[in-house]
């Protein structure tokens, strides 16, 4: 009796809810297409609702990947959709970044309650990288015009590289950087009092962490916003390692804040586009659904995973971004062509294999 | 103001109310839409864009100008839905741009709990970061 009473309280409630609206409402819209005569030149509806019902199931895998590395899901969006489908890249883009912005979103209840997110920390960096992504996007303009393709190239090179080596530091780091130990607090980062605790699960147990070096951090934060403003990248990616390499953030803590960093930076980024007609009701709503469903079975499997997880999956996305930026930095200066856009969801494929079979070699041994 | 759960973490207010209000915002999006694209293909002359020309000019890559041109006779404007709530899209569209303002009153909540907490730097930033959301939302800040 007591297991069927959970499902009727949050988080079950909402889920089981969700759940059944979406099997309602796509059960109808999969019988109302059938009855429906196709207008010439327009699209048939069984094809429309082929298309929504792909979105959704293609969306929720995105989340929920997203959400356990802490990255924005639009790293792996935005590259399937520019390789395997014509649409225009501005609605990819701008579709990229509800992705991005719901699976941040959906993440922060769970994380905020469960004591993994920080809320502190995260709108603290929030003011650093929404200040520097506004000055990186006014930068990118001046470097276009002073240094042309080339001095764009050569930036998205030494990026990938430097990507590269923080990449090969957490290769080589290992469990420390899972759960750092900090010895001494600095004067500025005491006064901010970000320390918190959080369960960990993994090890049953309550972990209180300290945290350091708050004022290279926000400069780094601000420094990451000019680079993802200046390339339109997102910033996942670098927020993670930037907590844990710099302030010490234990590596789950620091996915959990980048999640929700992501969510609130998102809703500034995300206006502009709608405003301009880029985000097109029918086409993203199926996104949402997927990533709301998808983004809480990640933040779920957060809170079970191990760090170690963790790390690795965060390994895979930064070589991923590394690998992509040299070429897309080798193609504008014509040392190689450009790539079909397949290459790199092959290479994503590719370092995610590894990255599990490395993780399952070290299970069977652990 | 702060609270311990059932694991020993203590999590103070502000954090509590932004998550709250963030998730069940979220949530709330979610659920229009699920149910929006369905009005929207089930009462088409009500909708705002014409889904079979809509996915058509979609599928073949035409920018977003053609793409409103073609399923809707040209781009009603952002705030759109606020005039066509009942449209299909329309309600489709408010349940995006509810979502796109998530954080905002998270923000807004959270900057009341940091009061009540006496953490003002705190709710400052939280006051300020709205702020940016609020311009951005109205079209003053705009991202090229």
């Amino acid at each position: 009796m007591y297991s069927f009473y959970k499902y009727l309280k949050p988080p079950w409630l909402e889920i089981s809810l969700l759940i059944l609206l979406f099997l309602i409402s796509y059960t109808a819209l999969g019988l109302i297409s059938l009855g429906m005569e196709t207008p010439p030149g327009g699209m048939p509806a069984v094809n429309i609702f082929i298309l929504l019902l792909g979105f959704f199931l293609f969306s929720f895998m995105i989340a929920t990947i997203a959400v356990i590395s802490g990255i924005g899901g639009g790293v792996l969006f935005t590259p399937v959709m520019l390789a395997f489908t014509p649409i225009d890249s501005l609605i990819i883009r701008a579709t990229g970044l509800v992705v991005a912005m719901f699976s941040g979103l959906i993440s922060t209840g769970p994380h905020m309650k469960r004591g993994i997110g920080n809320l502190r920390m995260s709108i603290l960096f929030a003011v650093a990288y929404g200040t520097g992504a506004f000055s990186g996007a006014q930068g990118s303009i001046f470097v276009w015009r002073y240094l042309g393709e080339e001095g764009e190239a050569a930036i998205r090179i030494a990026l990938g590289i430097i990507i590269a080596l923080v990449a090969a530091y957490f290769i080589f780091g290992g469990q420390k950087l899972e759960w750092p130990k900090i010895e001494t607090v600095d004067r500025f980062t005491r006064w901010l009092n970000l320390s918190q605790s959080y369960y960990e699960p993994s090890l049953d147990r309550v972990l209180e962490y300290k945290v350091t070096r708050a004022g290279y951090a926000l400069a780094a934060i601000f420094f990451v916003g000019i680079i993802s403003g200046f390339f339109g990248l997102g910033a996942g990616w670098a927020i993670v390692p930037v907590q844990n390499l710099v302030m010490g953030v234990p590596l789950k803590v620091a996915a959990a804040n980048s999640t929700i960093l992501i969510g609130m930076g998102d809703c500034i980024a995300v206006w502009p586009y709608l405003l301009a007609g880029a985000l097109i009701p029918l086409f993203v709503a199926p996104w949402v659904v997927g990533l709301v469903l998808g983004g809480r079975l990640g933040a779920f499997l957060l809170y079970r995973v191990k760090a170690e997880f963790v790390r690795l999956l965060l390994i895979a996305i930064l070589f991923f971004t590394s690998i992509s930026l040299v070429i897309r930095g080798l193609e504008i200066l014509e040392i190689i062509r450009e790539l079909p856009g397949y290459v790199s969801i092959l290479i994503f494929a590719a370092i995610l294999l590894f990255v599990m079979r490395s993780y399952f070699k070290s299970s069977c041994r652990g | 103001m702060k609270q311990r759960t059932g694991n020993g973490v203590i999590i103070s207010k502000a954090q509590r109310v932004y998550g709250s209000v963030v998730y069940w915002i979220t949530i709330t999006s979610a659920i229009i839409c699920v149910i929006g694209p369905t009005l929207a293909l089930a009462n088409i002359e009500r909708s705002i864009l014409n889904p079979h020309y809509l996915f058509a000019a979609i599928w073949r890559g035409e920018d977003v100008n053609t793409v409103w041109q073609e399923a809707a006779g040209g781009f009603p404007g952002g705030h759109f839905y606020l005039e066509h709530f009942f449209a299909g899209d329309g309600f489709t569209q408010f349940g995006i741009a509810l979502g796109s303002s998530a954080a905002l009153w998270g923000l807004l909540a959270a900057s009341w709990a940091f009061i009540k907490e006496r953490s003002y730097g705190y709710a400052l930033v939280c006051l300020f970061v709205s702020a940016i959301i609020i311009f951005s939302a109205l079209g003053v800040v705009e991202v090229k």
